[in-house]
């Protein structure tokens, strides 16, 4: 099944939690470089599937394969050590330590001493790739600031920040601009599609704003009720009916 | 921790060298002042645990106990050499602390406190009813420990510099800790574990590692107290003295190191003074610490927050 060029395959996974069925042979493939979206309406099935990408979950059947490698039931830190790092929906930094200690405990994660005895006495210096990150985001100024402090919209860069810093090659974003502002949602979106351009990433993202994915997406997968109801680039995703009809219920006669 | 050794510390170093020349210094205010230092060292110990992981361990009186347990039954067999007994209680505790702190770490909160309580009341329990290692007496008149050659550790000013030496190294060690890279990781992890996980860090693993070195630091500890007393019995590992241990690191202030040997040390000498006047002490303890804990919760190195000083808890 190995292509080139293909960072993500999700092939026919289904995740039950009981007898809820949360996914039903979902499958799609992550080019490199690709703004790959999935939307659908709450309880369609999107964070299950990141669930499943990121390790939280063992998928019930199916096969998630990452550059050729089969990472279903993995756990959350071998998958991110192996280049997929995650945002979450609700925003999950380290509330109590200041914003550059957050980056740097993320950026240190991926220096030679990680996990290894020196690392009891040495403290790798990654201020550079902090101080970048922090500066992409508009963060600089703040880095002295417990990171609770923030406002809202900082700590999703936050966030964000933390799983770049990770250096991942497919990035994972559920919701980055979940309780944004429409101004803020705008900027944010432009700040992801240059940041992923720049750094060569390929990125997995779930939104449930359309604006915000049609203006950003190289493809589009729509879920409903735990099923792919369709897949394909922005333009035919915004006029597929069984899309249109998942978000705004069926047509009225 | 850019700032190299600060004037303070050199100031409070020396004070603590000089202590013994001083000349109030009794005998007994100098044994008292070897389990100030003692007493504060492990509560630093544990603050690793506590204070910059946030692991709150209820059994840590097994390790101090099971430390000063493997050097009496040496000094009991006439292996008087102070480093045989460093290395049996190393060996002795570093066992335990394995199997203790792999089981403890699967579980968070509560369940990993229960975990560690009940680990350390089974060793109690083995110690106090089986005739082994002397039952409730536990181990008694154990000769002192010799450094090197017939130098023995026999005086109340030579015991007081050994742990003088063994509380400068032990909190040497938890500096570099807890400023090193995997210091950085124990406080991601006391912050949000979950996220710690995602971002690489096998969070199991450095919270075994981290109790296995409080563990052993807190073993070494214990390894020094028959020196002093010429004693081990079960009731060094009480979980009441588990619990003094916590109220040390609480009183001290968490996640700085330096507070909670203050608070080991402020302990101990709370403790020995109320006592000698009133059989009822602990209702005067327990007021004291209610008050610290109520009225300066950043414990009592939160003062120095309050004159100006530096902040109080580790940033990372």
């Amino acid at each position: 099944m190995a292509r080139d060029g293909v960072v993500l395959e999700v092939d026919t996974v289904s995740k039950s939690f009981g007898a809820l069925a949360a996914l039903s042979n979902v499958s799609l493939v992550v080019q490199a470089g690709q703004i790959f979206s999935v939307i659908g309406p709450n309880g369609a099935g999107k964070s299950t599937l990141f669930n499943v990408v990121s390790g939280l979950h063992v998928p019930t059947t199916g096969r998630v394969r990452f550059r050729d490698r089969d990472i279903a039931g993995l756990a959350p830190e071998t998958i991110n050590r192996l280049g997929v790092a995650k945002t979450f929906q609700i925003t999950n930094i380290f509330p109590e330590i200041s914003v550059f200690e957050n980056v740097r405990v993320a950026a240190q994660s991926r220096v030679r001493e990680s996990g290894r005895l020196p690392s009891l006495w040495r403290l790798p210096d990654v201020e550079a790739a902090a101080a970048d990150l922090l500066r992409a985001f508009g963060l600089a100024a703040k880095r002295d600031e417990m990171a609770e402090n923030l406002s809202h919209g900082e700590q999703r860069y936050l966030e964000i920040c933390l799983a770049l810093a990770t250096e991942p090659t497919l990035l994972l974003l559920d919701e980055p601009t979940a309780g944004m502002t429409p101004g803020e949602t705008k900027e944010a979106t432009a700040l992801i599609r240059q940041i992923a351009s720049a750094r060569g990433l390929t990125v997995l993202l779930i939104e449930h704003d359309m604006s915000v994915v049609m203006g950003i997406s190289d493809r589009i997968a729509v879920l409903h009720f735990g099923e792919k109801i369709a897949e394909g680039a922005p333009e035919e995703i915004r006029s597929d009916p069984k899309v249109v009809e998942a978000y705004l219920g069926p047509p009225e006669d | 921790m850019s700032r190299a050794l600060s004037w303070r510390a050199v100031v409070v170093w020396v004070l603590l060298a000089a202590l013994p020349v001083l000349p109030f210094m009794s005998k007994f205010y100098l044994l008292l002042a070897f389990d100030a230092l003692l007493f504060g060292a492990i509560a630093m110990s544990l603050d690793l645990l506590i204070g910059y992981t946030g692991l709150v361990s209820f059994g840590h009186a097994a390790f101090f106990g099971l430390g000063a347990y493997a050097s009496a039954v040496l000094l009991e067999r006439g292996i008087v050499s102070l480093w045989a007994c460093l290395l049996f209680a190393v060996l002795v505790v570093g066992l335990y602390a394995l199997v203790v702190s792999y089981f403890s770490t699967t579980r968070r909160g509560i369940y990993f406190a229960l975990l560690t309580l009940i680990f350390a009341e089974v060793v109690y329990t083995f110690f106090r009813y089986t005739q082994t290692f002397g039952g409730s007496d536990g181990i008694q008149g154990v000769p002192p420990p010799r450094l090197v050659g017939g130098f023995a550790i026999d005086t109340p000013m030579r015991n007081y510099y050994l742990v003088l030496v063994y509380l400068g190294l032990a909190y040497l060690a938890c500096r570099v800790l807890v400023t090193s890279h995997f210091g950085k990781v124990l406080v991601a992890i006391r912050e949000n574990e979950d996220r710690a996980r995602f971002l690489g860090y096998n969070v199991q693993r450095y919270k075994m590692a981290v109790c296995m070195i409080s563990a052993l630091l807190t073993g070494l500890g214990g390894a020094l107290y028959p020196g002093r007393s010429a004693f081990a019995t079960p009731d060094l590992m009480l979980w009441t003295v588990s619990g003094e241990f916590i109220i040390m690191v609480m009183i001290g202030g968490l996640g700085t190191l330096a507070g909670p040997v203050v608070g080991g040390a402020f302990f101990v000498l709370l403790q020995e003074k109320v006592s000698s006047y009133v059989d009822w002490y602990f209702i005067v303890i327990g007021l004291v610490l209610i008050f610290i804990v109520l009225f300066m919760p950043k414990g009592l190195l939160g003062i120095r927050e309050l004159l100006g000083g530096r902040r109080w808890r580790a940033t990372a």
